[in-house]
């Protein structure tokens, strides 16, 4: 079974094909992040996703948001379910951990934005 | 009320802050950073996906976390960053006239770092035929709305343009619950990267349609629907091929355009191919003493890269201060077959310089080569050239030869 | 109910200009209007052209009220505080044909009362407008530009000023009579009134025949306009239009008392007075039309395009030529109609208005209004002031030394007056034709979204409230959380 797929590392987006077997081969990944995105893609594909979140009594009615791991692909709208219900209050800082190892995914959400109260 | 200044930033996004925290380093005093929002960090604001600061940071955070490391250094180097305040007026002696809710102020600056970004194509612009409906936005403004305003555009979308912005925000329009209908690309590939393709599209399920555009708009009040079409080589619809789309939603991702008011004003020489300014390997243009980098110079496709390019940028600006000029840049650099554009535009053969250009089309097993008075005098080997992905190339003073036209072309 | 002495139907140019008109007389007038603003319709759809009134039938009530309009014009953009220049106008020909049309037109003029009307040589058009391309041409000095949304805006707000009620978004549905006079109701409102005056434009045959008077139809003509980036508004000092004739005036370039360049204007006769749709053909005929007098249009110097539809009326002769103000006495008591009031209706709107005062005038005692102001001050504009002045207005209020929209530089004073306007108006649109924040470059990519948040601030509209200009042009479908 061969699987092509473009990395999503980073942006230069290397062209790879996987060629099964004991062990897995990785064909045109650019760097060892890429081999291991790829042998990682066919087993368990995870994302990083950003969003946004409530927040009372801030210069803004939102705060932007972000898991600070890469979770499994399938459960992206599992995690958003949970984002969407996050009310928070102003001040926010950068980093302030929301939600600890949301949904048991060994990853955080946390705060990516300062926000000062109103 | 009246100062000077050895530095007048105007722009406090990637560009501007860069320049700044890269000037205090080498010890420039006399800094203000003009910004025209209540808040400093550009449109990286609203860029609330990760990607950002691979390059600069070693890790992928977003546009907002980006822009705040800048904005501790600014702050613990004391850097002064105006906020709300517009410049309305730039002369060619590099007067810069502010305005805020202060009052008006006029700064005598020694130098003038330009780092305005850039403002998106629009409807009106691309003329597209139909009416009047509400609902149709650029890519940054829904996502302004959106990750800013907590205001939803819509929910059955069409995205029209296959650039990076549209791309990102398929995806973000995707995890609010919105029906993204699919992407509409006029190219017969993608203007965005390969990585936003997987990462924005296929993870959704979201249809990338190539080769086609819309060509009606529909809805009196609110759009209800569009109509595209195929499109020939020539970008011209192919009679018969149109359909239907109904949807309450258009964003369009059609191109960004470099924001040059205040640098025509100032008497700033543009090139035709970038829209933006003519530039120096030390990013200086032609008025002594302006300066120009970031997406005002050129669109770039990361934050990282404009950063990088600004702290060159600072290099110059900090040269010119000490040395009170630059080095005459008499040999030109021009784009030629396959280029669409090169930058700087020119040099002196004094120094090393980072050449920064993008391919017309698409190209596989190519080389790029740079011709000076008919020798080669750097070739590099590529296996994939995209017009999605900007390429630079660090050019050694010791390959330069001190007369004669560099032409950059790729085979 | 309540009770009013004149009901008119239609804020356009000829609705507010009546209210107007009537406003220094003591009489309680209310003016229906189907749209949320006075400016939404074919009075904000055109060329904003001040017309000299030679183009025009000999005798015509056209000729006559244009002729007036013109003259009085600095008068009433000083009242009525309307951005306004007398730039003249030129008219050009390529050949003996179009020669010979110009010198009928050159005769129709002075016949018509325009004396300075004259014809130029090919070198005067160069020295007039130096990019205009044309052998024979026709000089206008006394025709202008103006900003027609300032206008119908000025005249409306001066008319509230003196006692004028406005209803809007109410569309007029019944016309019906009793013994004191009319009944007319929309949606929300109903109110009895002696007097009703119709300046409905392509619903006017309706309202004419609810009010008792039938046989009259209407179609629109179709007009789209492009309009160019101020850079090519540099290369045109005046409008230049193709030779006329008295039914079609033909393509022509414009600049706008703002600086920007339009174009047009072109369309087909159609039915439906609600489409504002632009077709690709419509566009690149517009451009290559104009080209011939004035090739400075560039596809990458395109803002965007816009189109009006204007309501041609006909009767059982067929198609009607010229203005008509009618009163039938025995048919329709205390009814006026005001018939085709097409192009030149900017110019001619006051003339109008006056020549419908004189017909109540003739069958009542009207008494004046004492307290009738008729001027009228609009929104002090950021980019109209010296430096000197700004720096005062901004310590007096600081909101005028915050920029919104960076394309236009219109600040937050501005858009906060316009959103407390005193028509109580409050789409995206109308702020926008009030200040021209969102018309530049971006067309709102910058300024818009602050635009949003401080109509929401100011007025506490919800997300789903805020609609742009039509009813159901809603911009958000709500809250992301």
């Amino acid at each position: 079974m061969n699987d092509e797929m473009t990395c999503i590392v980073c942006p230069r987006g290397c062209e790879m094909r996987i060629v099964d077997g004991h062990p897995a081969q990785v064909i045109g990944a650019g760097c060892k992040r890429g081999v291991k995105y790829a042998l990682n893609e066919l087993r368990c594909p995870v994302r990083t996703i950003a969003s946004s979140a409530l927040v009372d009594n801030g210069t803004l009615p939102l705060v932007s948001v972000r898991v600070t791991a890469p979770i499994p692909k399938d459960k992206i709208f599992d995690v958003m379910k949970v984002i969407k219900k996050i009310k928070l209050s102003a001040p926010c800082h950068v980093g302030d951990v929301v939600i600890k190892n949301v949904l048991n995914l060994d990853s955080d959400v946390i705060v990516t934005k300062n926000l000062p109260e109103r | 009320m009246n100062t000077s200044k050895d530095v007048v930033i105007i722009g406090a996004g990637p560009a501007g802050l860069a320049a700044a925290v890269a000037l205090k380093k080498k010890g420039v005093e006399e800094i203000t950073v003009l910004e025209r929002e209540d808040n400093a960090g550009g449109i990286l604001r609203q860029c609330i996906h990760d990607g950002f600061g691979l390059t600069c940071f070693g890790e992928s955070i977003s546009g907002p976390e980006y822009a705040e490391r800048f904005l501790k250094q600014a702050l613990e180097l004391n850097i002064e960053i105006m906020t709300g305040a517009t410049v309305i007026s730039l002369s060619q002696e590099k007067c810069v006239t502010i305005t805020s809710d202060k009052g008006l102020i006029k700064i005598q600056a020694k130098t003038v770092v330009l780092a305005m970004g850039c403002r998106e194509r629009t409807r009106g612009a691309l003329a597209i035929p139909g009416e009047r409906p509400s609902g149709i936005y650029t890519a940054g403004m829904a996502q302004n709305y959106i990750n800013l305003c907590n205001l939803m555009v819509g929910r059955e979308i069409v995205i029209l343009g296959s650039g990076d912005i549209g791309l990102i925000m398929a995806r973000r329009l995707a995890l609010e619950g919105a029906h993204v209908i699919g992407v509409y690309e006029v190219l017969p590939y993608p203007s965005g990267l390969n990585r936003n393709i997987t990462q924005c599209l296929k993870d959704y399920e979201i249809p990338l349609y190539l080769s086609e555009t819309v060509t009606e708009i529909h809805g009196r009040t609110r759009l209800n629907g569009v109509t595209v079409s195929k499109v020939d080589q020539n970008r011209k619809p192919i009679p018969g091929s149109k359909r239907g789309i109904p949807c309450d939603t258009l964003i369009l991702s059609v191109g960004l355009i470099p924001e040059n008011e205040l640098s025509m004003e100032a008497g700033v020489q543009l090139d035709s191919k970038t829209g933006a300014a003519v530039v120096s390997e030390s990013y200086e243009t032609n008025i002594s003493g302006i300066f120009a980098a970031g997406n005002v110079l050129h669109v770039h496709d990361l934050a990282d890269q404009v950063s990088l390019e600004a702290e060159r940028l600072a290099n110059g600006v900090f040269e010119y201060l000490t040395k009170k000029r630059l080095e005459a840049v008499d040999i030109k650099v021009v784009p030629q077959k396959g280029i669409r554009y090169v930058i700087p535009q020119h040099i002196s053969h004094k120094k090393d310089f980072f050449l920064s250009f993008r391919v017309k089309r698409p190209m596989e097993d190519c080389a790029v080569e740079l011709i000076q008075n008919g020798q080669i005098i750097m070739k590099r080997k590529k296996i994939r050239l995209l017009p999605a992905e900007m390429i630079q190339i660090k050019v050694p003073e010791k390959s330069i030869q001190d007369h004669g036209e560099i032409e950059v072309l790729v085979r | 109910m309540e009770k009013f002495d004149v009901a008119i139907v239609g804020a356009g140019i000829i609705g507010c200009a009546v209210a107007r008109e009537l406003s220094r007389y003591k009489l309680k007038i209310g003016v229906f209007e189907k749209n949320h603003d006075v400016c939404f319709e074919t009075t904000g759809r055109n060329s904003g052209v001040l017309h000299g009134g030679f183009a025009y039938d000999r005798g015509s009530l056209k000729a006559e009220c244009c002729l007036e309009g013109n003259r009085e014009f600095d008068q009433t953009a000083k009242e009525l505080d309307i951005p306004f220049k007398r730039t003249g106008k030129l008219l050009v020909g390529e050949d003996i044909s179009d020669y010979k049309s110009l010198l009928e037109v050159l005769d129709q003029g002075h016949d018509n009362g325009c004396s300075e009307l004259r014809l130029v040589s090919e070198e005067e058009i160069k020295k007039l407008v130096p990019y205009a391309q044309g052998k024979y041409g026709l000089f206008s000095p006394l025709s202008g530009i103006m900003d027609p949304f300032q206008y119908v805006i000025g005249l409306a707000e001066n008319a509230k000023l003196n006692g004028v009620e406005f209803f809007f978004h109410e569309r007029v549905n019944k016309v019906s009579r009793d013994r004191s006079g009319f009944i007319v109701q929309s949606k929300n409102k109903k109110i009895e009134s002696r007097w009703l005056i119709n300046a409905a434009a392509m619903g006017g045959p309706a309202i004419s025949e609810m009010a008792g008077i039938s046989g009259y139809r209407t179609t629109a003509g179709k007009g789209a306009y492009i309009i160019l980036d101020k850079k090519t508004g540099l290369y045109l000092p005046m409008p230049v239009y193709p030779v006329p004739n008295n039914s079609y005036m033909g393509v022509h370039v414009t600049p706008t008392v703002d600086g920007n360049a339009i174009i047009g204007p072109a369309g087909d006769e159609i039915e439906d007075g609600d489409d504002y749709s632009v077709s690709q053909e419509i566009i690149e005929y517009l451009s290559k039309s104009a080209s011939r007098i004035w090739p400075c249009i560039r596809k990458k110097d395109y803002i965007r395009n816009y189109c009006g539809n204007a309501a041609k009326w006909y009767d059982s002769k067929g198609l009607i030529y010229d203005y008509k103000i009618e009163i039938r006495d025995d048919q329709a008591p205390h009814f006026i109609n005001m018939v085709n009031m097409e192009s030149p209706a900017l110019t001619s709107a006051l003339p109008l208005a006056r020549r419908a005062a004189t017909l109540m005038k003739d069958r009542e005692n009207l008494h004046i209004n004492t307290s009738f102001d008729p001027m009228r001050i609009r929104v002090t504009r950021f980019t109209e002031m010296s430096d000197r002045e700004r720096e005062e207005k901004i310590r007096e209020n600081p909101d005028y030394g915050e920029i919104i929209c960076r394309c236009e530089k219109v600040t937050k004073a501005e858009i906060i007056q316009a959103i407390h306007n005193p028509l109580g108006v409050n789409t995206v649109a109308g702020i926008k034709l009030r200040t021209r924040a969102m018309t530049g470059r971006c067309q709102g990519g910058y300024c818009e979204m602050r635009i949003v948040k401080l109509l929401q601030e100011e007025l506490g509209v919800s997300e789903r409230e805020i609609i742009y200009e039509r009813e159901g042009s809603y911009m958000f479908s709500g809250k992301v959380r």
